[in-house]
């Protein structure tokens, strides 16, 4: 790092950078270069058509092996993701994964399993206060109006697709992570479901804390508003701008990208 | 108890003075019968895939009477409010606590049922034929019995609280022959708890049978907690059988032992009864479990539900052959079967024989096998919010049991159960 | 013996009414009643045997005479069969006739009864008609025989083509796999030999037809097809016997061999008359990336034991069994599958679907084996039986064996009948009680029924209703 300027190590110590990141599944690329920074603090929204490569992305930096990584780096707070092999390391380093498609673990009660990742980050010989943990996990649940019978029920299974949204937003609070990575967060949500966990998200913004909230929609960006708005096309950022790059998104499709970087090419 | 000087070389029939003569006599017969039946070979269907070279007795001798008595009656400790518990060890009985039960409630050993209660005795004990593949084995037990349990509920009556029994094996190469026979008269209800333990690690042998009968309208919740030493060879035969709009949830949970046969019949007697069977098999090592059940639907109405759930790790393996059989007459049967592989080492071994047989059109029967490790994609989910692969590991062996457990009704039996499967996967 | 009469000829001739007459035929070869070691120096000698076929012969049936009766598991009713009643070999002689007017007059009417040649005209690529121990008639389109492929019975391809006969023959099916391989390995005569060369895709069908027309007889094919490397091929056989006061015997051995990339499917319609024993091995041997498909379809006979099976023995084979198994009043239908997994990322996938009318039985038997150290094969089992009356009776016994944890298998069986309101629904739309049953019955197999060729399928319909009739009330 010596050589770096100061700024600019602050920067990457602050950061989750995203440089030159290209990765396949099987023998088919899916990244082709993408480059992203968000800082701590912001909120950045990956716009995309499907198969664009947008949940791709949020996959590849949780460490899902049915990828594989060809080149390039994301370095979370200067720390590279990818020397940290397995997903559970990064996940305690700091980074956390809202899924599209939550997993349901039968016979899991979401209590004990959300304890069993507190416990996770605790130093070894540490034991979480039981107390303490579900003093923390029903103020959490009652603020995303989760109903506290919920803590008896096995993890996602047989919930709807709102319960299984808040569930993984009342992980997110419970897990205070430094980046959050919310693929799709929007799908399957209808309005009501939609601003209590929005209001749950916005509840975690802060300094300390960078988004990345990958969507298709960009009705979740009125709830969640993005301090920059990025565009993937084919397996790269295409276009980068404010907020209002999504409106125009919603107004002229996802094409009208392509075409305007086929013109500037 | 047992006066009997105990050999080294192999078991030896040596009949208690504890039994009434017409009952030592027919050990006797038992005894013949059982060195003149021949030892099962694979080639029968009942012994399809079965390890029988494990089966070889000739280490084990008759147990010695008990050395450390106190001992294990205080760590005859399960659940904290109970209506009776006995403790046998070495197939003696050395404790016995009764003072909680109903008036007319009989929780007392064998040999003294055989004497007071007689009648009972003769009509029910080993009533039911071991057509599971392990006839020779029962000859075995009958003959060197000197152990077990009669729990008589008349009818009408409702035991509230569980009953607790504990049969404990100790010394090397003991054998023990647990019984358990459960007698319900019409409407009566009870929950019943088996303990089988070992007191040290040394090999033994255990050869234990069931007969549970359910007058009409009885319900019974059973569970059997096989917690043997990991170097013992055991034998568990049972037998219900349900009349009339009886109930019974019976489930075996098998956390220790070396080789477990396992046979579990369940016959439908009654219009309208119902059988619910269960059981749950966290196997390591080189351990072998191979169950056989069957579910017979002999009267019109009855429903039967099977769920067995075998987590395999190591070089551990586990047999299921079930069969549902609907007799002619068996209309309106409702009948389900389903056994659970959750495969997770290389070298594990899971063979599933789901079996049915319909002879009446008027059914709903199903079954199912799978077979299959942990999902990539759900220990993914987990390490995604930084629990260690292994820790993840654990508590989807841990769920997939725990989900099984749900079907108890008894809410504190399920959580008792719940925290030996947790204890048994070191999951808190 | 029945007359013959003038009937009008389906399209198709599964219909065992149609199927129930025979010919007073003058066989110029007999091997007589019973079998002993000359019985199979006759049959040798008639068929003018190579050395080591006699050799296989005799090593047949001493493993015949050795096995037990496999009643510990299978239906007592195979104690019925009398082996020594049996006539093991009749023909008219061993070469068959490539031009219809040469084969002789009474099987010439058989077949045209049956409606081969027609068949053969219309969508077949070839056609073999055996006729109780030995083709008849075996012709191939010029087109196809000109692209390599070759189709002849069993005892010329053991002639003409003993390079590749003899490399795959008895390879897939060991003679002592079972008492029937054995016997039929004592005694075969007659079935198809079919090579496809590397990348050669058959378009149209190839046909076997077999016939018993004699009574207590035994027919004993045997079947061997090569698939080469890349080629494809679909063979299909039908089958039936008049009925006669005694028992008659068919034991066939199918292999197949679908080399690298290879796909065989072979499709059966078996209609044999109700006092045939069906006792058949039928296996194949799937190399990489090869497919064999079995669709199967089990309507006649007594007792039929058939368990179509695949050996995945290269990456990524696949296998599949469809099977469709009609048990009427007095009948039992044994049949089911069995899958080797025996290399890594093979998939087999077992459908099975059983209809049980009167006193009949159908019994599903299935083998799904994952030998130690295979990664990422799968198997998908599915069984449903569906039961006519009270008194029909339907088993499953299915056995999977898995080994290790990166492969799943999933078995699912279900047992149900039509149910009540479902036909009083039709009934009130104007159907009679059996055609509503019928529709029913069909409505259960349909999604099976689909996967034969549209020929087959059609007619299997017609076949169900048939079935069907006066199985109610």
């Amino acid at each position: 790092m010596r050589g770096l300027h100061q700024e600019f190590l602050i920067y990457l110590l602050m950061s989750l950078v995203i440089k030159n990141l290209t990765a396949n599944i099987g023998d088919q690329q899916i990244l082709k270069g993408v480059n992203l920074e968000v800082p701590k603090g912001e909120v950045h929204a990956i716009m995309g058509k499907n198969g664009s490569g947008k949940s791709t992305l949020a996959k590849i930096m949780a460490g899902h092996p049915d990828y594989t990584v060809t080149g390039g780096e994301v370095l979370m707070d200067g720390e590279n993701l990818f020397d940290m092999e397995e997903p559970d390391e990064r996940a305690r380093a700091g980074l956390f994964l809202a899924f599209q498609y939550p997993m349901e673990i039968p016979g899991v009660t979401i209590a004990n399993f959300i304890r069993a990742a507190v416990q996770a980050r605790l130093p070894e010989g540490e034991e979480l206060e039981a107390t303490d943990y579900y003093a923390n996990l029903y103020a959490k649940m009652d603020a995303l109006k989760i109903p506290r019978a919920f803590t008896s029920r096995s993890v996602n299974e047989g919930f709807s697709g709102g319960e299984k949204k808040r569930c993984e937003i009342l992980q997110m609070a419970m897990l205070e992570p430094k980046y959050a990575v919310l693929d799709e967060t929007d799908s399957g949500l209808d309005i009501d479901a939609l601003k209590i966990v929005s209001d749950g998200v916005n509840a975690l913004r802060s300094p300390d804390r960078g988004f990345l909230v990958i969507t298709h929609y960009q009705r979740l960006l009125n709830y969640i508003v993005p301090d920059k708005v990025h565009v993937m096309v084919d397996g790269r950022i295409a276009m980068t701008g404010d907020k209002d790059l999504a409106l125009e998104l919603e107004a002229k499709g996802y094409d009208w990208v392509t075409e305007g970087e086929l013109a500037t090419a | 108890m047992n006066p009997e000087t105990p050999t080294t070389d192999g078991l030896q029939f040596t009949p208690s003075p504890v039994w009434p003569d017409w009952f030592r006599s027919a050990q006797q017969d038992a005894w013949n019968e059982y060195l003149a039946t021949p030892a099962p070979t694979r080639k029968d269907e009942t012994w399809r895939y079965a390890n029988i070279k494990a089966l070889d007795l000739s280490a084990f001798r008759n147990a010695p009477p008990i050395a450390s008595e106190g001992k294990l009656i205080n760590a005859s400790t399960g659940l904290e409010a109970i209506a009776a518990k006995l403790v046998f060890g070495n197939n003696a009985l050395v404790h016995s606590q009764t003072d909680g039960l109903p008036a007319g409630v009989v929780v007392q050993p064998l040999d003294v049922a055989a004497r007071e209660n007689e009648a009972l005795f003769r009509q029910y004990f080993l009533s039911q034929p071991v057509e599971l593949g392990s006839h020779k084995y029962a000859l075995l037990h009958k003959a060197l019995l000197s152990g077990g349990v009669l729990v008589h509920v008349p009818a009408n009556v409702e035991v509230a609280l569980p009953i607790e029994l504990y049969h404990w094996v100790e010394g090397a190469n003991s054998s023990v022959f647990p019984h358990t026979l459960i007698v319900l008269g019409d409407n009566a209800k009870v929950t019943v708890v088996d303990h089988f333990k070992s007191a040290d690690g040394a090999p033994a042998f255990a050869c234990g049978i069931n007969d549970f009968h359910l007058g009409r309208g009885a319900k019974l919740d059973y569970v059997a907690i096989q917690d043997w030493s990991a170097d013992t060879l055991a034998f568990h035969i049972n037998s219900t059988v349900c009349d009339r709009d009886s109930s019974s949830t019976a489930l075996v949970a098998n956390l220790g032992g070396r080789h477990i046969r396992g046979e579990s019949f369940s016959k439908l007697a009654g219009e309208g009864s119902r059988s619910v069977m269960l059981s749950i098999n966290p196997l390591d090592g080189e351990r072998h479990v191979d169950q056989r059940t069957l579910q017979d639907h002999a009267a019109p109405n009855a429903t039967s539900d099977l769920l067995y759930r075998n987590s395999l790790d190591d070089k551990s393996q586990a047999i299921f052959s079930g069969l549902i059989r609907v007799e002619p007459g068996s209309k309106q049967t409702d009948a389900y079967q389903k056994v659970e592989n959750l495969v997770l080492s290389e070298d594990a071994v899971a063979h599933s024989m789901p079996g049915l047989q319909i002879l009446n059109d008027d059914v709903r029967c199903t079954h199912g096998a799978t077979s299959g490790g942990i999902s990539q994609d759900e220990l993914f989910y987990m390490q995604a919010r930084g629990i260690r692969p292994d820790l993840g590991r654990r508590l989807v062996v841990a769920g997939f049991f725990h989900s099984l457990l749900e079907r108890l009704d008894n809410e504190t039996l399920r959580a008792r159960v719940a925290a030996l499967v947790n204890a048994r996967l070191g999951v808190e | 013996m029945p007359a013959l009469e003038e009937t009008e000829k389906p399209d198709l001739n599964l219909d065992r009414s149609v199927g129930d007459f025979s010919y007073d035929v003058q066989y110029q070869y007999d091997a007589g009643v019973g079998l002993t070691e000359a019985t199979i120096d006759y049959i040798c000698d008639v068929k003018n045997d190579p050395d080591w076929i006699r050799e296989f012969r005799k090593d047949g049936l001493r493993k015949f005479l050795e096995k037990p009766m496999p009643t510990h598991w299978a239906s007592h009713d195979l104690d019925n069969i009398v082996f020594d009643n049996i006539r093991y070999y009749l023909s008219q002689g061993t070469q068959p006739k490539r031009s219809w007017d040469d084969v002789p007059e009474e099987m010439k009417q058989t077949f045209e009864r049956l409606g081969i040649p027609e068949q053969e005209r219309k969508f077949l690529a070839g056609v073999e008609a055996q006729f109780d121990s030995e083709a008849a008639y075996s012709n191939i389109k010029a087109a196809v025989g000109e692209q390599g492929v070759i189709f002849v019975g069993s005892t010329e391809g053991l002639h003409k083509h003993p390079e590749i006969f003899r490399k795959w023959f008895g390879k897939v099916i060991p003679t002592g796999d079972n008492k029937f391989s054995a016997l039929n390995s004592a005694v075969f005569s007659g079935g198809s030999f079919i090579y496809v060369p590397p990348g050669v895709k058959v378009k149209h069908p190839l046909q076997a037809y077999f016939r018993i027309n004699a009574e207590s007889f035994g027919q004993f094919e045997r079947t061997l097809i090569i698939a080469d490397e890349g080629s494809e091929v679909m063979y299909m056989e039908g089958c039936t016997a008049p009925k006669f006061e005694t028992s008659t015997l068919h034991s066939a051995v199918v292999e197949l061999v679908a080399l690298k990339g290879a796909k065989i499917q072979y499709v059966t319609v078996q209609n044999w008359s109700p006092n045939v024993f069906n006792l058949v091995t039928k296996r194949g041997l799937a190399h990489e990336e090869a497919e064999i498909k079995w669709i199967d379809c089990n309507i006649g006979s007594r007792l039929t034991m058939k368990y179509p099976g695949v050996i995945m023995k290269g990456r990524k084979a696949r296998g599949e069994v469809i099977s469709i198994a009609l048990a009427s009043d007095g009948q039992h239908q044994d049949t089911g599958a069995k899958m080797i997994h025996a290399a890594d990322e093979t998939t087999s996938n077992i459908v099975s679907k059983s209809i049980s009318i009167g006193s009949g039985i159908a019994t599903y038997r299935g083998l799904v084996d994952i030998p130690p150290h295979r990664k990422g094969c799968k198997n998908n089992t599915e069984c449903d039986a569906l039961l006519i009356n009270t008194h029909s009776r339907t088993d499953t016994y299915p056995a999977v064996v898995v080994r290790g944890n990166q492969n799943a298998t999933q078995h699912e069986a279900s047992v149900s009948k039509v149910s009540a309101e479902q036909i009083f629904y039709m009934q009130q739309r104007g159907l009679s009680e059996g055609e509503a049953m019928s529709l029913a019955v069909n409505g259960f197999v349909n999604d099976l029924v689909r996967e034969f060729p549209m020929e087959y399928s059609v007619e299997l319909k017609r076949l169900i209703d048939l079935e069907m009739e006066g199985s109610v009330g």
